[in-house]
Order: C-alpha cells, then structure tokens, then sequence
C-alpha cells in the first residue's frame, strides 16, 4: 500500500493495565511469549509496505525505545521513510502533556503536512491482529469512505469502546462511546483508522482550535453526518489489550491452534526486537503441555496451560499452571503458580505459592522477588 | 575510495562442497548447513570474529552459494553491518582476460590478494566454514605476537588412533613445529591442525604468488603452503586450543555434534552469554507444546508444534511433530514436519522434509561401528511415504 503513512498512539490514557503499565508504555507491554503489543501494529503496516510510521508517546516510553531503538528488527532502518518517536509533546505556553489524540496529533502536524503520502493509518498499538492494510485500503478506495474505521466483534468492557452500526454497505450510521460492559456481541472498533491525509490535518486543526480533546466523539461521533465513514471488519482474530483481564484472556487465546494461525500465519510474519537467544532447554524432569515457550527458557519443572517468555527458567519441581512468565524469570524449586503474571525479572523463591483466580490473576510487578 | 587500515583481516573459506554430507549440501554449500537448532554452522566462525573484535571478513564461496549469500546478507546478526569494513562476499571473479574456479584453498586466498591489500593488514587469519567451536582469535593473535611468528597454526589434542586422519604439527618444547604430517599412518604427535591460521600477511602474500607461479602445486594450506614454510625454515608455531571443536564434514559427526549440543558436560555451551553465538533471525512465533506433548532432554526453538514425543533430539526452527509420533536421539532440521504415529531415531532430517504417518526412520544405535555413527538421513525436501521403512544409515533423497 504506497503512499500511506502511519501514526501510533504508544500510549493509551484509558488504560488500566495496573501494574504492568506502571514502567512502560501499552506498546511496550510483554505479549505472547516474545512480542511487545505495538510488534502487530508495526508488523502489519510493514507488511503492506507502509514504513513512514511516527510514534506518539505519552510517558515512560524509555522501554519503547530501546525495544524499537532504530526500527531495523522491522525493517525500518530506511533512508527515507522509517521510524520517528515522538516524545510527549508539551506546547511552550503548556506545562502539561497532551490531553488527547487530537491534542498529540496537533502537536505533530508539522510531521503529517511534511508528507506527501495521500493517506495515514490512525493506530493505538494495543491491538492484537493481523491486519492487512492493502485489503482496508481496497475496501476503502471502493467504498468512496473519507474515513474507513478497523472493527471486529466483541462483547463490551468496562474499558472504553466504541460500538458501531453500521447499514448494509458498512457505511458507519451510529456510534455509541461507552463503558458498560455487556454479554452481548457488538461491532467494536479497534481505535485504528484510514485517513485521507490532508482530511485529517484539517480536522484535527479545525478540532483543537475548538477545544476539542476526544478524538472519537468529536472527530468521529460528531461528523457521522457530515464525513463518508466506513467500518471494515478486520479478519480472522482481533483483540484490544487494556485491562489485565482481557491481557490474561487474550495471551491465554494464543494457545488455541486458530489464532495462532490467524495471528502468525495469515497475513505475515510479526517481527520484533532479536535477542540471540539459544533454543529453550528441556531437561529430564521436563513436563510441559499446552503452552507456548520462547527462546532462551531452561525446563526441568512442569508447564501446563501457560506461557513463558524468553529465558525463563523453571527449576525442577515447580510447577507452573494458568500462568504467564515474562522474560527473564526464574521459577525455584517447589514453588507453584496458579492463574499468575510475572513481570520481567521476577524470581519465585523455593517452596513459595503464588495463586489467583481465572478472572483475577494475580500479578508480580518487575524485578520482585517473592 | 579510502579504506582504513585494519590490523588482521579474517578469510573464512566456505566453498567446499561438503561431498561428505550427501543430500544435505546438495542444493547448499556446507557452512549453511543448519545445526543446534536454530544456527548454520559459519554462525561459529563469524560469531567467533566478532567476539574476539575481527571486524573484517572476506567470505570465499563458490560451491551452491545463493543460500549462504542470503543468509549472510550485509552481516547485520554478527554485528558486521559496517562503515568500514564488515563482511564481503568473495566469490571467484573475472581478472583480465581470465577467469578460474577457486582451486584449492591457497588459490581462493591468493585470487583475493586485491581484497586484503585494500585493509593494508598486518595478519591474516584464515578459517574454514565446517568447525563447531567458540575460540578468542585475539588470544591467538597475541600468541603469534609473541612468538614473533611467521605463521601459526591452532592445534587441538586428538587421539594417538584419530591422528592418522588429521594433519598433524609435530613441535619443539618451545611449541615451534619442526615437521608437518598430512595424515599420517605412524603419527609422532596428537597435535592436530584445526585449519585456523594466522599469517603475516607480507609473508603470506609472498608465499601464495610463489606458490601459485609452481604448475606443480595443488595451491592448498595444508599441502602446499604451510611445507614450503617449514622448508624455508620460516617461523611456524603451533597455538593450542583445549576447547569443544569438531569437524562436521560427515554425516556421523554432524549428527554427533548435534547431540553433544544436548549434553550439557560435551563442552559447547551455546548458552553464554559472553560468548554468544549469532544467528540471522527468523521471525517464528514462540513453539507451541500440545496437550498430548512429551520433551525431554531437548533442545526446541521457535516456531515449532509439537504435540508427540520428542526425547534426546534437537529440533529446528519450525518443525511440525504430529500427535503420537515419536523423535529420539535425532536432528530435525528447519521445517521438518514428522506426520502422526511416525517414529524416527538416531536420524537426521532435512529442512522442509516430510516423514509420513506411521513411517520408521532409522534405529537404535549401540554405540559406533569403525568410529562412524549408522545415521539415517531424510534429505531436504524429501518425503517418506506413509508407513515405509526407512533402514539404518539408508539415505532418502
């Protein structure tokens, strides 16, 4: 897909992640084994051949950086085009950062006129998905949309959403923002978008000379009538990571044949930071079943249902049910884990139980030993 | 164009045929041959480069080298993307009105005679793309400084039996080698030559032009070269290594290497991470464990399904092993898919090969029979047939 850019919100305001945004960005949050969120975003634009990305970044982004540091693992080390990271933007008459989407888009104007691509990719980078752009941008360009908005169906949280009708051409009707969680299946955006790219400048100009902060109820919600918008339907698996429940739900998906293949094996592949880890160790009493294993993990203990990053060591003994390691983690002897997240660097001392709920899991910050 | 001096430049012959390996060089030159998982083997010798602060390298091929060219691309995974210097590709090219095959290893090096002038270096280490093992260049190069030598060979201890197939360094107390012995059937020493050499390079140049105007000469290190030096009475040394290192130019020996991988008391430990080996990357997603799944005593990398049983075996980037089929004792290597209720033991099977359902690969083995292991191998993109029988040391192509 030529003559697109793209925008990534590294950032998500609304999110309650809890514990495992307390260091690092949304799109630096450890995913599936050896993945960090924005690897999809990043992945998937670079494979529909859109390598003009800037990232908007709020706070704590140190850990972005040195994940992304100049975009080569995604192939973004270009000459033209490439990586830009964006640190939080204060304007000089502001001691605050940006309130906003619109707010941070208007602090990088300058960034989105310099391009002369015809159109940009709005993206959070909390989404779990293949998404193949050049198919939006087809579904796009024939639908006649001035913005195309990226759906999927998915039942309410408690986080943020937006649900969309749409009438039979997927032309987008109503859109209701709300927090209520519900049973019942919706078509929810994925806070990622299709712009024309001057439209856009015009209406994030046009929006913060106004006071407006929301970027999808004053942008979107409030030109239904007016702005062509068009919901797509992303294909195969889809997910918005923003709260540790649907963190656990949504790694714990990845242990299902399906999305496996719809995540890893449909579109392309999703690239992220190489560490020159060695090939995962399984010694004698090694008992693993159902689970996804990184690189670099040394196993002489038992591993159902669960995920562990790279280099994680479970010492002989311990048992580890439910749960997700992050990388760096070490596992003692005898100690169990039943419905746990263990952040980066977390040691499990010997003989220790570390125990949460399917709903609850609980959930060990960075560096702790227990 | 300028380029800036470099003190020792590293020429890492890689473009033998690997005749030894059968099917698995058929369509790739030896050194891309994939090994310990997620590795080829010039990972070695060019992780080795880097770690001991080599920062040039010139690669000889010339043997099926679009896969090793690939792979090695602008050597980014070894750190040797560089400004100046970095890893080149050298394959034989036109000069003049002529144009030669690289002929033997003194020739491939004495064809590039231009390349290394362009660092102005002072020495010359030369390496060979088939070794398995981690060594600091850099402490063999203060060894040769020392020595004040005009060569020096590293030379690793073999067996008084194994000697007769090495070429072997036979040394003064003061390690300086009076007599070189292309396999010999009465060996004086168990010093054998590991391939590595570090030249002056001034010597070295002089040497390969004399050696290349002799119509009689072979134009090899070992043959040619190294003889003509002792002859001359030149300064040669012997620098010893007591590290893990192997020759996986056969069958049996790159199954072996593979399994001593496994053992973690064999000596190459892949996991240090002062010594890490580098490895072009590829983007798999973490290996999946079935329900039904049993691993012991293995290595798995990325990429890989696995829902039978897999024990004492290294398995390769995305290798598929379906529910009840067992791999024991065996190397698959990358894309490999063994199909349900097949068995394969004390095997090696090729990337992107297929063991059908309910197929037998090979057997249990005992222990060697005239110093080879009865490895069975499935070659690259070989398919067993649903339920064949594929006997010990057979070969699927």
């Amino acid at each position: 897909m030529k003559n697109t850019m793209s925008i990534i919100f590294a950032s998500d305001n609304e999110s309650k992640l809890n514990e495992l945004t307390l260091h690092r960005t949304t799109a630096s949050l450890p995913f599936g084994g050896r993945y960090r969120c924005i690897d999809f975003a990043l992945s998937n634009l670079v494979n529909s051949a859109i390598t003009t990305i800037g990232i908007i970044t709020r706070s704590n982004y140190s850990s972005l950086m040195d994940h992304i540091r100049m975009g080569r693992d995604w192939d973004l080390n270009r000459k033209n085009s490439g990586i830009a990271v964006f640190p939080p933007y204060a304007s000089n008459t502001s001691t605050n950062v940006f309130k906003g989407k619109i707010e941070a888009l208007y602090g990088i104007l300058d960034y989105i006129e310099n391009s002369d691509d015809e159109y940009v990719v709005v993206t959070n980078s909390n989404i779990i998905a293949s998404i193949d752009f050049d198919d939006v941008y087809e579904a796009h360009v024939a639908s006649g949309a001035d913005i195309t908005m990226l759906t999927y169906t998915a039942q309410p949280t408690t986080s943020r959403r937006v649900l969309v009708e749409s009438d039979l051409s997927g032309r987008v009707r109503g859109m209701r923002i709300t927090r209520s969680a519900s049973e019942e299946y919706f078509e929810v955006g994925l806070f990622c978008y299709l712009f024309n790219r001057k439209q856009l400048i015009q209406l994030v100009e046009d929006s913060y000379e106004r006071g407006k902060i929301d970027f999808e109820r004053d942008i979107l919600q409030a030109n239904l009538d007016v702005l062509n918008i068009h919901a797509y339907k992303v294909k195969g698996h889809a997910a918005l990571v923003d709260d540790i429940k649907s963190y656990y739900r949504e790694s714990m998906s990845i242990l299902e044949s399906d999305v496996r293949d719809s995540l890893f094996d449909s579109v392309g592949k999703i690239f992220t930071k190489v560490k020159d880890s060695v090939p995962t160790r399984y010694c004698k009493e090694a008992k693993v079943v159902n689970s996804l294993i990184a690189d670099g993990c040394k196993i002489n203990g038992t591993v159902e249902n669960s995920i562990l990053f790279r280099g994680v060591v479970v010492e002989d003994g311990a048992e580890i049910r439910n749960s997700i390691v992050m990388e760096g983690g070490r596992i003692m002897k005898g100690s169990k884990l039943n419905y746990a997240i263990t952040d980066k660097d977390v040691t499990v001392t010997e003989d220790k139980s570390l125990g949460g709920s399917e709903f609850y899991p609980v959930v060990v910050v960075k560096n702790k030993t227990v | 164009m300028h380029t800036s001096k470099k003190e020792c430049v590293a020429m890492l012959l890689a473009g033998g045929q690997g005749t030894r390996l059968y099917s698995l060089t058929r369509d790739l030159a030896k050194p891309a041959v994939s090994f310990g998982g997620k590795y080829r083997i010039i990972d070695f010798p060019l992780s080795n480069c880097i770690n001991s602060d080599i920062d040039t390298i010139g690669v000889l091929t010339q043997y099926k080298p679009f896969d090793l060219n690939q792979y090695i691309g602008n050597g980014q995974p070894w750190d040797l993307d560089r400004l100046n210097g970095g890893v080149f590709i050298l394959p034989p090219y036109m000069k003049g009105e002529t144009s030669d095959w690289y002929k033997g290893t003194a020739n491939a090096i004495y064809q590039n005679i231009e390349f290394v002038d362009k660092f102005s270096p002072e020495y010359v280490l030369v390496l060979s793309g088939d070794h398995i093992y981690k060594m600091d260049y850099a402490q063999m190069l203060s060894y040769h400084k020392e020595k004040g030598a005009d060569c020096t060979i590293a030379v690793i201890n073999v067996s008084l039996e194994e000697a007769s197939r090495f070429g072997i360094m036979n040394t003064n107390p003061d390690n300086s080698v009076y007599e070189f012995a292309e396999k010999p059937k009465q060996p004086k020493s168990t010093n054998a030559s590991m391939g590595i050499y570090i030249f002056n390079w001034a010597k070295l140049r002089k040497y390969l032009i004399e050696d290349e105007a002799d119509k009689t000469s072979q134009n090899d290190f070992g043959k040619n070269i190294i003889p003509k030096m002792l002859a001359d009475g030149q300064k040669l040394f012997a620098y010893n290594f007591s590290g893990y290192w192997k020759d996986v130019g056969t069958i049996s020996s790159l199954w072996e290497a593979n399994m001593d991988v496994l053992d973690t008391s064999s000596g190459i430990n892949l996991d240090d991470s002062a010594w890490k080996i580098y490895a072009r990357n590829t983007a798999e997603h973490p290996h999946y464990v079935g329900k039904n799944a049993v691993i012991k005593d293995s290595l798995v990398t990325e990429g890989c399904e696995i829902n039978g049983k897999v024990v004492n075996s290294v398995l390769s980037t995305g290798v598929e092993i379906c529910e009840g089929a067992v791999v024991e004792d065996s190397t698959v290597m990358p894309g490999a898919k063994i199909c349900k209720g097949a068995v394969v033991k004390y095997a090696i099977v090729g990337n992107n090969a297929v063991v059908g359902e309910n197929a037998v690969v090979g057997d249990k083995q005992d222990g060697m029979v005239d110093g080879q292991w009865q490895i069975t191998v499935v070659g690259p993109n070989a398919q067993v047939k649903a339920n064949s029988v594929v006997p010990v040391k057979a070969m699927v192509d």
